[in-house]
């Protein structure tokens, strides 16, 4: 445990970004919140008790949002500098002189930036997007005279559920996008950035052009769209919904009707889902290889 | 005495050129053996064999472990200092000694702590704010809180200055060697760790061309400088090596009883240095 423990702090050691910048994302935005946050359109309108729901719904999505963003730029940025900074810098002699297997450091270096990260950010924005709703409840009451808090905790327990449901499964969709980016820090000699675009593009251009088809691009391609259809039932609708109940007075709560879309055997049950995290595995197992018989140093 | 390392045919390869052709040596424990080459020779890359951290031909076993293939556990009985400042500049000192402690279950962190307190090397500093000389020190004082059996160093004072590089050497012999333990060193400046080595291994172009304890050494080896009028005589003793210094001449034999060489002129046990000159200047005639 204590292993476990040290080696993930020396990510952070590193990578400090990756817990700076989004508590610092955080933290701008609830200043921003505190200080200007009576010129917003949410604290001047004065909410009936039904449509603070909805409202409350779409400011924890939104603050999420913002910080999932931050967090997938850092984690790209991790995965593919992770194991090539240590090879530009030669730190890895430093590092190979240490009883810690490649397996393990790779599979940390995996664990930070596909797990702990991300979840850490769930948590941030979890935390962070209440107490935004707190301020801004606040402020509506000391300034703008407000009897509604904006606040209701089974929507938040909703929202979040929803929120980690969907983390779940974009982590697991995007898995063989994250192993491809440590593959190609493991890889790069330089600009590990260009080897994890320029090969799949040369490879789709040049099927294209021989073969005129796009098995390539089609098979790299794992779009938003096509998660959101395995992994919820009817997501266009649902986000037709969303929006409705978010203008409407609306009884279930915007937050309950996602909860009904959430539909995990739609995602298991994919192929697509399995083929992307054997690919995954796969690409883990090369990276392992590579940190280990890789004699460049 | 045991062998702990054991070289049989190593050889690898980088393209066309040979770093290592059919090497084959023995490491006892308990001495300080220096692997003794010009840049080039193939020293890193049989360092790199007994770490594990090159595929090569032949076989290497180090504490009878298989360094590809058992690196993990033979890691906790070798340490090694490849090359200089391969430190990361982003990591902190405080945080390096909390690593290597959490890592390495034969780590003594106060032996690392009263290392350091001899030196000017602040805790909270980073490694991109030290001196390459204060690099060296962290490391060293890093791996010397080990209590590992095998001390690897490759060109540990590469660029270092006088006094580090000596406190270096002095720092090893003084509170790190024992019988127990065994350095392997690879340098290219002989002269700095003459006085420390109880073995050699000279390596030219991936060949070993002198593997010897250097008390052998005083036994097979004689230099002579030879007086003015017996030139002639001490070259039909078949010297390997001459040259001049300040119009004298000076020879090295090999294998001659000194009752041989002793009226040719002075007689002394040649100097690493000047022994490894001598073979290399040979191995390229």
């Amino acid at each position: 445990m204590k292993l476990l423990q040290i080696q993930i702090r020396r990510e952070f050691w590193e990578h400090r970004a990756l817990w700076v910048a989004p508590v610092a994302v955080a933290a701008t935005l609830l200043l921003l919140i505190a200080v200007f946050g009576h010129h917003t359109q949410l604290a001047q309108v004065q909410f009936d008790a039904d449509k603070v729901p909805p409202v409350f719904v779409i400011l924890l999505f939104g603050w999420a949002m913002v910080l999932y963003l931050t967090a997938a730029i850092l984690i790209s940025i991790y995965l593919l500098d992770c194991l090539y900074s240590e090879r530009r810098d030669r730190s890895i002699l430093f590092w190979k002189s240490l009883p810690v297997s490649d397996t393990r450091t790779v599979l940390i270096k995996f664990l930070v930036g596909f797990v702990i990260v991300p979840l850490g950010t769930f948590l941030l924005a979890a935390l962070t997007g209440a107490l935004a709703a707190g301020i801004l409840s606040l402020r509506g009451a000391f300034t703008l005279h407000h009897e509604l808090p904006l606040w209701n905790t089974l929507e938040w327990l909703r929202v979040e559920g929803f929120m980690l449901y969907g983390l779940i499964a974009a982590l697991l969709w995007y898995a063989p996008y994250a192993t491809y980016l440590m593959l190609a820090s493991a890889w790069a000699r330089r600009w590990p950035s260009a080897w994890a675009i320029i090969p799949p593009v040369l490879l789709a251009i040049f099927e294209y052009m021989i073969l005129g088809t796009h098995y390539i691009s089609r098979l790299a391609r794992r779009s938003l769209g096509d998660l959101s259809h395995l992994a919820f039932r009817t997501s266009v609708e649902g986000a037709q919904n969303l929006g409705d109940a978010a203008s409407q007075p609306a009884a279930s709560g915007a937050s309950h009707m996602m909860n009904q879309s959430i539909d995990p055997s739609g995602l298991l049950a994919s192929p697509q889902l399995w083929l992307g995290l054997a690919a995954a595995a796969l690409m883990l197992v090369l990276t392992i290889r590579l940190r280990r018989y890789r004699d460049d140093s | 005495m045991t062998t702990i390392i054991e070289a049989k045919a190593l050889s690898k390869r980088y393209g066309s050129l040979v770093a290592l052709d059919q090497v084959s040596f023995n490491i006892q424990s308990g001495r300080i053996v220096g692997l003794i080459g010009r840049n080039g020779a193939g020293k890193t890359t049989a360092l790199k064999a007994i770490l594990g951290l090159t595929s090569h031909a032949g076989s290497v076993s180090v504490f009878g472990l298989d360094p590809s293939r058992e690196r993990n556990a033979l890691m906790k009985d070798v340490c090694f200092i490849a090359d200089t400042a391969v430190l990361p500049r982003w990591l902190r000192v405080d945080n390096a000694i909390d690593y290597v402690e959490g890592v390495h279950p034969r780590f003594q962190r106060a032996r690392a702590q009263e290392f350091l307190s001899h030196t000017d090397i602040r805790q909270h500093s980073r490694i991109g704010e030290l001196s390459k000389g204060m690099v060296t020190q962290l490391h060293l004082a890093l791996i010397l809180a080990i209590d590992a059996r095998l001390l690897v160093l490759d060109e540990p004072t590469i660029g270092l200055d006088l006094v580090y590089r000596r406190q270096f050497y002095d720092t090893l012999l003084n509170d790190y060697f024992d019988q127990e333990r065994t350095i392997l060193l690879t340098t290219h400046q002989v002269e700095e760790v003459e006085n420390l080595l109880t073995d050699v291994l000279f390596v030219d172009r991936g060949h070993i061309v002198l593997d010897s304890s250097v008390e052998a050494i005083a036994e097979r080896y004689v230099q002579v400088n030879v007086a003015a009028d017996k030139l002639e005589a001490a070259r039909a003793l078949h010297p390997f090596y001459e040259r001049q210094i300040f119009g004298r001449p000076t020879m090295l034999f090999e294998n001659q009883p000194p009752a041989a060489l002793s009226g040719l002129g002075e007689l002394r046990t040649p100097g690493i240095a000047d022994l490894f000159v001598a073979k290399m200047q040979t191995e390229a005639a």
